[in-house]
Formats: C-alpha cells, sequence, structure tokens
C-alpha cells in the first residue's frame, strides 16, 4: 500500500506551498495532482473567470487561502471549505469567492488538491457529482482509499485548531 | 516534479493576504455574535442596510471600504486593531530569505581564506 512518499516519488502528486511571512510555521501539508499544478500556473499567467466576483484576483484569492490553511490558521467551514457530500471518505471543497478546489484528506492537516474551476462555473453546470466520482476513482487507482484518505465528515476530523 | 510554489509575487501576496484577512476577521465575529443570538437580519437592521449587501461584503462579493469595515465592527461590539510596522528580526522567525534558494537576495558564494605561507 503507498505512502504519501510513494505518491511523491512516482509524480502522482506534488507538493505545494506557498511563501510563509517571518512569523508563520507551516503547520499544515498541501499537495496536488499534476494536472491541479497546470491549472495553478493558469493563475499565475493571470487566467480570470469570465465575470469576477472577488474584490482581488483568483491568484490573490488562491494565495491567501493557501497561505490561511498552510500556517494552520482556523478555517471557516462551510465559507472556506465544506464537505461535498456527507460520506464516508468525502470529497472536500475549498472555497474562495471565485474559485472552487476539490480534492480530499490524505489525513487530518493534509490534504490533496485535484480540481480547479471557477465557482461561476462549478454551479453553473452542477459539476460538483462529477468531481466526486471522478477524484473517489482516482483514489481506488492509487490504491490508497482505505489507507489514506480521512473517513470524517466533521470540519474537527479533517483540520485542527 | 515534486514541489510547486504558488508564487504571485510580494505586491500581490500583501493585498491578497490584508484582504482576505479582513474578510475571516469579520466572519469569525459574525459567527461568534450568531452563536450568541444576533443574525444578519439584525446585523443588517442596526446596520440600516440590505441583508444581501452585508452578506455580498462578507463573501467577498462586494468590496468592503474602510467605512464599512467600521460600521461592521460597531454592529458587532469589536474593537479595531491596525498597525503599520517595519519588518524586524524577533527570536523564533523563519529566516527564509537568508537560507532558501529562492530567496530574493543573491548566493554568496565564501570561500576559505588563502594564505600565502
Amino acid at each position: 500500500m503507498p505512502t504519501i512518499t510513494d505518491l511523491v516519488d512516482s509524480g502522482a502528486i506534488v507538493r505545494i506551498d506557498v511563501e510563509l511571512a517571518p512569523r508563520d510555521q507551516p503547520l499544515r501539508l498541501l499537495y496536488g495532482t499534476p494536472q491541479f499544478i497546470e491549472w495553478l500556473q493558469g493563475l499565475l499567467r493571470g487566467d480570470e473567470p469570465s465575470q469576477r466576483l472577488g474584490q482581488t484576483s483568483p491568484a490573490e484569492q488562491v494565495d491567501d487561502l493557501f497561505h490561511s490553511f498552510l500556517s494552520g490558521e482556523p478555517l471557516i467551514f462551510t465559507r472556506q471549505f465544506r464537505v461535498v457530500r456527507a460520506e464516508e471518505n468525502a470529497v472536500w471543497e475549498l472555497k474562495t469567492p471565485d474559485i472552487r478546489i476539490f480534492g480530499w484528506f490524505m489525513a487530518k492537516d493534509c490534504f490533496v488538491a485535484v480540481f480547479g474551476n471557477w465557482a461561476d462555473t462549478v454551479k453553473d453546470h452542477d459539476l460538483y457529482r462529477g468531481y466526486r466520482i471522478a477524484i473517489r476513482r482516482l483514489r481506488r487507482e492509487l490504491g490508497i482509499d482505505a489507507t489514506l484518505c480521512v473517513r470524517g465528515v466533521e470540519p474537527d476530523d479533517v483540520l485542527s485548531v | 516534479m515534486t514541489f510547486f510554489r504558488f508564487d504571485i509575487g510580494a505586491r500581490s501576496r500583501t493585498a491578497g493576504r490584508l484582504l482576505g484577512r479582513v474578510r475571516r476577521e469579520l466572519l469569525r465575529a459574525v459567527t461568534e455574535e450568531r452563536r450568541a443570538g444576533l443574525t444578519q437580519q439584525e446585523l443588517a437592521r442596526r446596520l440600516q442596510d440590505k441583508r444581501s449587501n452585508i452578506n455580498r461584503q462578507l463573501s467577498g462579493e462586494d468590496e468592503i471600504t474602510l467605512r464599512s469595515l467600521a460600521d461592521l465592527a460597531w454592529a458587532l461590539d469589536r474593537e479595531i486593531t491596525f498597525e503599520l510596522r517595519r519588518p524586524g528580526d524577533t527570536a523564533g522567525q523563519n529566516i527564509a530569505p537568508l537560507t532558501s534558494t529562492v530567496g530574493h537576495k543573491p548566493i554568496r558564494i565564501i570561500a576559505p581564506k588563502m594564505t600565502n605561507d
């Protein structure tokens, strides 16, 4: 059964970080699939939704979200993260005004991002079910559905503090 | 690739994190007050504004001006603390700019002193 290190070594997931302020310490772990990293690179190139809601750019929103997550700030349940469907081995969603990120928690405070998309697109096309099924399939293919996946659906199950 | 740094640049980082932090502080205060029985409807009544306007500000869809921040803090019975300070070294902080390979400072190569004797 693969470990997190095996998944990184095989290229299935990539560790993600952002610059932390001098007084911050990295208290959580964030990974993404190669496909998700490509999507992040699009944000860095300036990709924008057709109609932006947030006061800040999508890249700024994601940087702020990742910084909050990695530095161990308490995230606000349902406003910044929520479970897509209350089920065993659930898929979770991280949120900003314009962005939705889907993935799962391999362990408490350890998230793997698989899909990122504009909030409007996700809602208009009701992509929740499709992303949920695709992420469950990916976990099965990686052989980690039973080992590297938090089972609980309460905020305290996936994030400390 | 085993590692990816999402780097948007210092200027964007400062703006995005400040605005995000203000919004989160407000959301936390609203959540705390909700537990104590204050609804968004009541908050809107205190501010003589529409509930939908306040919700859009809290969700990040509408701009929060300094005036609306002060009004929300008043309605939530919260003090605002604000400070601008120069970055300085304090005990226990990261020293990433000196040690990181992705820091903005060029790499310094310190050669051993050569003697001629």
